[in-house]
């Protein structure tokens, strides 16, 4: 089971600005244990958006969030199925995981039944969500993955919206304690 | 004497097929939709859908008739249920209904990945399979390790923890400006390359039998791509470049030789640990000429592979998986509906 109360310190302490959230990750397996803190706080409804180049750790911080959610299989590359809907025994709540990676517009998303996806029956987590950005709700939170390194990745958390804010605040004072 | 018509639209190929027996194809209809698909680099849903809708009764009619059967001679429709692309399946699945509520005939919804379990029950139909063995199911979409210790019954030992094998192959041949699909594509190129010019990362030797893919990729992009300048991320969406100076081949060989490596590894590894009397590839990256040498070299135990008519996605597998559920008691109802995520496990059938 994972743990929330986990120590990231060897992480840089975050970037403070309103309704923005700067880290820095050092491995392959912080950028998952960050998902899995962001996972503990999802609810249905919950739109994540992960941006970046191919590489970059989007599943990798996705396979974290559904971790700490509490999926029944792990998350693994939606790139050829283009959703995967998860779900958890607990409470028999789903979890939805887009790839637009193979989409070219927005328009194309609507035929794999984004709409529903999006009607509040669980979290959603798209990957690639710049190929649709027409089509993504407007409250959602966006984390932008950017490679530094090798290992090292920046993550930049931006809320639209009060929710999402509200979920960069709680990502915060679970992670740095402030 | 048991006559099965399966029809498979789990994903990009409508298809239907009759089997006698689980082991002998009396026909098999595939209409691809490669070409449709190309120019999206991939399977696109609704596109497949309609083509779906599109093709699936002259399929279905065209494997009757080459099987030189009348429905009447039918014992049972094997449809594919899951797990697929969601709108992709229910073609099939509907037209199923359809058909079992016309005949009369009973009708099964059978696992996608069974049935690329079964694909080796058809090739060579004389020679029995003895259990236990270990099935290698790699695909665009799936990469499962199974040890199959009866019929219906399997012990998933590992999986991918990110990327199918298929995918991996289909991304960096995007990368390298290569045609879709990226798997023969790439086997092609890396027939003229070095495959030690590289060196991307390899299985870690641990003790478990899940696969990751994820991480060469990233190595291969970082190793042919022209990074970002100064720590300034590329520009969203943009395409990386190659650099100049990068060998296609020489990257297609040594990309190839770190996959196939971490395949035929841990299967060899699982095939001596569970003392299984064969290894049996399945799926379109079961069509891999190294990835079928290797496996016979370094395994150390025959190796079986379908022909390439089956290791892509077929009907006749599906058939011939429903065979044996047939066999074993399965009915469904008109009820039936899909399962997009179905992992193929001992009670995938019951829960």
């Amino acid at each position: 089971m994972y743990n929330a109360k986990g120590s990231d310190s060897e992480s840089d302490l975050p970037i403070l600005k309103e309704g923005q959230l700067d880290i820095i990750s050092h491995s392959v397996e912080q950028t998952q244990r960050f998902g899995a803190r962001l996972g503990t706080l999802l609810q249905p409804g919950d739109v994540i958006c992960l941006a970046g180049d191919m590489g970059a750790g989007k599943t990798v911080f996705a396979a974290g969030i559904g971790s700490g959610w509490g999926v029944e299989l792990p998350l693994t590359s939606p790139t050829f199925n283009l959703v995967h809907e998860h779900t958890r025994r607990a409470d028999a709540q789903r979890l939805f995981h887009l790839d637009c990676y193979r989409l070219n517009s927005a328009a194309e998303i609507e035929a794999i039944g984004f709409e529903d996806i999006l009607n509040g029956r669980g979290p959603v987590i798209i990957e690639w969500p710049e190929r649709i950005t027409e089509a993504l709700p407007r409250q959602r939170l966006w984390v932008e993955l950017r490679v530094l390194e090798p290992t090292r990745r920046n993550l930049v958390f931006a809320g639209s919206g009060k929710r999402a804010e509200e979920l960069i605040a709680s990502f915060r004072e679970l992670t740095f304690g402030i | 004497m048991t006559t099965v018509l399966g029809i498979e639209t789990s994903c990009d190929e409508t298809a239907a097929a009759v089997v006698l027996d689980g082991r002998t194809i009396l026909s098999t209809i595939v209409a691809s939709q490669i070409d449709l698909h190309a120019r999206y680099g991939g399977v696109f849903p609704e596109v497949a859908s309609r083509a779906h809708i599109e093709a699936i009764g002259a399929v279905v009619e065209q494997a009757v008739h080459d099987a030189g059967v009348g429905y009447d001679q039918i014992d049972a429709i094997a449809v594919t249920r899951g797990p697929g692309l969601v709108g992709s399946l229910l073609v099939g699945v509907n037209y199923a209904k359809g058909l079992a509520l016309a005949t009369g005939k009973p009708l099964l919804g059978i696992n996608h990945l069974e049935g690329h379990v079964y694909s080796l029950w058809l090739t060579e139909p004389n020679r029995e399979i003895k259990f236990p063995v270990l099935v290698l199911i790699v695909s665009g979409g799936h990469t499962e390790l199974l040890l199959m210790e009866d019929h219906g019954q399997y012990r998933r030992l590992g999986g991918t923890l990110d990327d199918a094998a298929g995918e991996a192959f289909d991304k960096v041949g995007r990368l390298l400006g290569l045609p879709f699909p990226g798997g023969p594509n790439i086997e092609r190129a890396a027939m003229m390359g070095n495959a030690i010019a590289y060196k991307f990362p390899r299985a870690k030797r641990d003790d478990s039998y899940d696969f990751s893919f994820s991480g060469l990729k990233t190595a291969v992009l970082r190793e042919v791509t022209v990074p970002p300048a100064s720590g300034e991320p590329r520009r969203r969406g943009e395409t990386p470049r190659l650099r100049a100076d990068v060998s296609i081949n020489d990257v297609a060989a040594s990309f190839q030789d770190a996959l196939v490596s971490a395949l035929v590894d841990k299967t060899a590894r699982a095939a001596k640990a569970y003392q299984v009397t064969e290894i049996l590839l399945a799926g379109g990256v079961s069509a891999n000429q190294v990835l079928r040498q290797r496996m016979r070299a370094e395994a150390g135990l025959p190796v079986r592979y379908p022909p390439l008519n089956l290791c892509t996605d077929n009907a006749a597998m599906i058939a011939a998986a429903g065979f044996y559920r047939y066999r074993a008691g399965l009915r469904h109802g008109l009820e039936l509906d899909v399962k997009p995520m179905w992992p193929l496990t001992s009670d995938a059938y019951t829960r």
